[in-house]
């Protein structure tokens, strides 16, 4: 390669259908190729000239294991963003941003596969072991258990109304009655039913949570400068940021501080720095809900709004395309489109800055990607349909 | 979340095998720095503080306050299948740095605040082999 490139974009996208957990016709790994070569053939590149790959948390997909069967012809990066959970999503998108300005890859893939008839993902990675003896003994052994504690001082304790959960699933069912893929298409999340439905974790309702889904999706990211030759509809990244807020964050048995965060905050702010864009530039955030309350703590570290106005903010009416103030999940999101690990985040911002949204936002030029609030670390990515220059 | 962190094959080697070892023996002991008496907490090897590899443990009284609650509908565990729904607390203990346990409530009612007093059960099959602190609010 010659001269170092100055921004990063990116060139193709892929995504399977989402099948309902342990439903997937076809192995994980399968599941991830079909995927890569969707997007290489989005991207209008052989999939064998990706010489980068980048996934976070507990993939057990490895990079140097997806060159055989794609043909790669050099394989010069391979990296997993640690933590778990989809706290690296964003993270994994960092990581080939990365590689890229570094110069030593040209053509990364960030991905996520998650099949659990084939890998069992959920029953071995975060059903046996995740939580160690102090949850377990204690009957606590759950992302919605230890979310779910965050949740309830959230509400209880930093006065955030539980009408500003119930928000951010109406937006995301919303947005999925409009998306025909979506594995929430058809609910019509009315009040009544978001409340008559039962409580997984007081107080999170089964309309709070994500179910995860078997599929796999998968961007490929290039240099701007040849990504402009590659297709007349590059997504550009304008920043990125992944990390930990510090100093007592990160797998501390409920020890967090501050407790309610997001872990956000320095992502964001970071993402803020680089781009030289402020929270109300942004038209539309793909915002990782594993459950809500979460959410809510990552739109408040992020800057969009603050825990005093959070019940103000974060109404149906503001959440949703076309019209509302910060349109959220566009595609239904994890909660109401399909849930892997937040990677159906980045491609629906995709689709959302090209104009191919099933939930569009007319004009939008900026969205943002948050991955894996509440996660020991998380992540953020800012895409825009100019280069910023 | 994960408890890699602290693991170890043998049990008795974890950072944290002398808070299990007091719960066994009736006694809630919390990791505390030998050299700038920083407690620490979860147990560490090494003091975020001053640096020192040389900590120590000390009992504290098993009472605290209600820092945040949960009421579990969904059997996530299966040894605790039968309890559903079952509440936990998150309990910091001012005493101790402001440490934070986990535990179940009995006998329901506490919100976040109220004061909460701790009694110490046996290892059993539900606990995972393990002695804990179930938690009470203080009337």
């Amino acid at each position: 390669m010659g001269k170092r490139p100055t921004g990063v974009a990116v060139v193709g996208i892929g995504i399977t259908p989402y099948h309902k957990r342990g439903a997937s016709p076809d192995a994980e790994r399968k599941l991830l190729l079909k995927a890569i070569d969707a997007a290489a053939a989005d991207a209008g590149i052989p999939a064998s000239e990706i010489d980068g790959f980048c996934s976070y948390g507990a993939d057990v997909q490895e990079g140097t294991r997806l060159a055989g069967p794609l043909g790669t012809r050099e394989l010069r990066w391979s990296s997993l963003v640690w933590g778990g959970g989809g706290g690296g999503s964003a993270g994994a998108i960092a990581m080939a941003e990365a590689a890229i300005l570094s110069g030593h890859a040209e053509t990364v893939v960030v991905y996520r596969a998650t099949a659990e008839s084939s890998s069992g993902r959920l029953l071995r990675a975060v059903s046996q072991g995740v939580f160690g003896p102090h949850y377990a003994a204690h009957g606590v052994d759950s992302p919605a258990q230890a979310l779910g504690l965050r949740t309830q001082r959230l509400i209880e304790h930093d006065g955030i109304p539980p009408s500003a959960l119930r928000a951010i699933a109406q937006a995301c069912y919303h947005h999925a009655g409009k998306n025909p893929d979506a594995v929430g298409h058809g609910v019509d999340l009315t009040d009544e039913k978001y409340e008559s439905s039962r409580w997984i974790v007081e107080p999170l309702r089964l309309f709070d949570s994500s179910r995860e889904n078997d599929a796999a999706a998968a961007i490929i990211l290039t240099s701007a400068e040849r990504a402009r030759d590659l297709t007349d509809k590059p997504v550009y990244l304008l920043a990125s940021a992944i990390g930990a807020d510090g100093p007592k964050w990160g797998e501390l048995d409920e020890n967090h501080e501050p407790y309610t965060s997001s872990s956000q905050v320095s992502a964001g702010r970071r993402v803020w720095e680089r781009s030289g864009v402020t929270p109300s530039d942004v038209d539309a955030v793909q915002l990782y809900v594993n459950f809500t309350g979460p959410a809510v703590s990552a739109l408040i570290d992020l800057g969009f709004c603050t825990a005093e106005n959070a019940g103000e903010f974060l109404t149906f009416e503001n959440l949703i395309a076309p019209d509302g103030k910060l349109p959220i999940c566009t595609g239904g999101g994890d909660l109401a489109e399909g849930f892997l690990h937040g990677m159906g985040n980045a491609v629906e911002a995709v689709r959302l800055l090209r104009g191919e949204s099933s939930n569009p936002v007319p004009g939008a030029r900026l969205c943002l990607v948050s991955g894996g609030p509440i996660s020991e670390l998380s992540s953020a990515a800012l895409f825009a349909t100019t280069d910023g220059r | 979340m994960t408890g890699e962190r602290n693991a170890a094959v043998e049990f008795g080697r974890r950072v944290d095998a002398p808070y299990w070892s007091g719960l066994a023996e009736g006694e809630l002991r919390i990791q505390r720095c030998t050299s700038c008496r920083r407690w620490a907490w979860p147990a560490d090897w090494r003091c975020p503080g001053c640096g020192s590899y040389d900590l120590g443990w000390e009992a504290v009284e098993p009472v605290g306050t209600v820092f945040s609650r949960i009421r579990t509908h969904y059997p996530f565990v299966p040894a605790y299948a039968d309890l559903v729904p079952y509440d936990n607390v998150l309990v910091e203990l001012p005493q101790a740095g402001g440490a934070r346990l986990i535990g179940l409530l009995t006998g329901g009612g506490a919100r976040i605040g109220d004061r909460v007093r701790g009694t110490f059960v046996a290892a059993s099959e539900r606990t995972a082999g393990l002695p804990v602190l179930t938690w009470t609010k203080e009337s």
